[in-house]
């Protein structure tokens, strides 16, 4: 890129020379190799002159894999009485095209002491939860929040949605009443 | 036998022995110079249903390609602990070519899955994502030669798409010897007849070399030549890799301001 081109907005993609570790440092979008500053991303360039930084706005985000800290959601795939197992399809706003796998342990479950996993969540729930860990790429989750837990249930009995009435989870068809950790949103919030 | 031979030309299907390969005033069997590509289409963003993907058009080549991921290892055992799991299949649609091919992979798509595989390697940050998958999905939809280069350079745009982070694009473009002479991007038939193939791969900002083969002979001095004929030709090639990810994106940014 020649000097007269150095001005932000420019359109890179992956392995465009953006300049030199001498004039700039590197930001998010770029790396460095042999002293010189390359485009990773598809993007437009960001020269803060004031900081003498480069970086990168990118026009493309890689399918998002779960981060510590980052809100996930998906389908309840297993429950024991201690752990409950997650598929985990959306990160944050994004669907991913596969899947991850979380684990929800009883002790991240709520802030209060619960008893059994079975009264938390039940297999085919969609659930909203937290990363909390992702040491050994095992991603662990959290639901110790009020806008954290199941989102729609599935009546153990029936299969029908499970409806909120009167603080209790109620089947639409057979009418049983069963128990799970709902979320403030329950029923109405999307994934 | 005269008459089959008026049918053939009409086709437009190049003469099983034709005299030369090369005409006197250097011009190839399909009206190229010796240093020519063929016309090249490139288009980024295809498919909707992939993370990323292109298609490409050089010659009568048609390929298309996808990218899924980065997303969780089935079966799980196949994770890398410290970096990403690259996968790439190279497979050539049953009507791809003149006579049917066998839609189940042949030994020579796998050794070609391979072999592109580890020509874009280098170009991805695979140690960002630990312990996941990014597969990539070649569909040769129409072959004549130089597959495995159109092949690299689709699926690096595709990689791109899916914004994967990566090092540089990878591009390539092959070399070969016809007639005695050394010509670049070979067609099918020049491959079949000719004497030497040297496909290339190239990273043309940092000017490395990711895939180097050679099929047939060639002299120390003519590989010096055609390595530097095949990489001319790689940063040709680039250009219209780099307009069709432009097209796409500067496309999207206008259409989302009007």
């Amino acid at each position: 890129m020649s000097r007269s081109e150095r001005k932000s907005g420019q359109f890179v993609v992956p392995g465009d020379r953006l300049g030199v570790i001498e004039e700039f440092t590197s930001g998010p979008g770029t790396y460095v190799e042999h002293g010189t500053i390359y485009s990773k991303t598809t993007g437009r360039t960001l020269m803060d002159t004031l900081n003498k930084k480069v970086s990168v706005y990118p026009l493309v985000q890689a399918v998002g894999v779960p981060r510590v800290g980052s809100v996930v959601s998906g389908q309840v795939l297993d429950v024991k009485s201690k752990v409950g197992v997650l598929r985990i399809l959306n990160v944050g706003k994004r669907s991913l095209s596969g899947f991850f796998t979380g684990i929800l342990h009883i002790s991240d479950v709520s802030p209060s002491y619960v008893e059994t996993m079975f009264s938390v969540c039940k297999t085919g729930d969609i659930m909203r939860a937290k990363v909390i860990s992702d040491k050994n790429r095992t991603f662990y989750l959290s639901t110790a929040d009020k806008n954290l837990g199941v989102i729609y249930a599935f009546c153990s009995q029936c299969g029908h949605v499970m409806l909120l009435r009167r603080q209790r989870l109620e089947c639409s068809r057979c009418g049983n009443i069963e128990e799970r950790k709902v979320t403030s949103d329950y029923g109405e919030g999307a994934m | 036998m005269p008459k089959r031979k008026t049918e053939k030309k009409k086709l437009n299907i190049p003469q099983k022995n034709p005299e030369k390969l090369i005409a006197k005033d250097d011009v190839r069997i399909d009206g190229r110079k010796l240093d020519e590509l063929r016309p090249v289409k490139i288009e980024v963003g295809v498919l909707g249903n992939a993370d990323g993907s292109a298609y490409i058009e050089q010659g009568k080549n048609k390929i298309l390609a996808a990218v899924y991921g980065p997303k969780e290892v089935h079966p799980r055992h196949l994770a890398l602990p410290d970096r990403a799991l690259l996968r790439c299949r190279y497979h050539m649609a049953p009507f791809s070519v003149e006579e049917r091919k066998s839609p189940a992979p042949s030994r020579r798509e796998v050794e070609l899955s391979k072999v592109i595989r580890e020509a874009l390697e280098p170009s991805v940050f695979v140690e960002y994502y630990p312990r996941t998958s990014i597969d990539i999905f070649i569909e040769v939809l129409q072959a004549d030669g130089g597959t495995r280069c159109a092949a690299i350079t689709v699926a690096s745009l595709a990689l791109a798409d899916a914004g994967i982070p990566m090092r540089d694009l990878v591009v390539a473009c092959a070399a070969g010897k016809v007639d005695g002479r050394l010509v670049v991007d070979l067609t099918d038939f020049e491959d079949k007849e000719g004497e030497a193939d040297v496909p290339l791969a190239l990273m043309p900002n940092l000017n490395a070399i990711t895939l180097l083969q050679m099929d047939g002979g060639l002299t120390v001095d003519e590989f010096e030549k055609a390595v530097n004929l095949a990489i001319d030709g790689c940063r040709e090639l680039y250009k219209f890799q780099k307009e069709a990810l432009k097209s796409k994106y500067v496309a999207v940014k206008e259409a989302v301001e009007e």
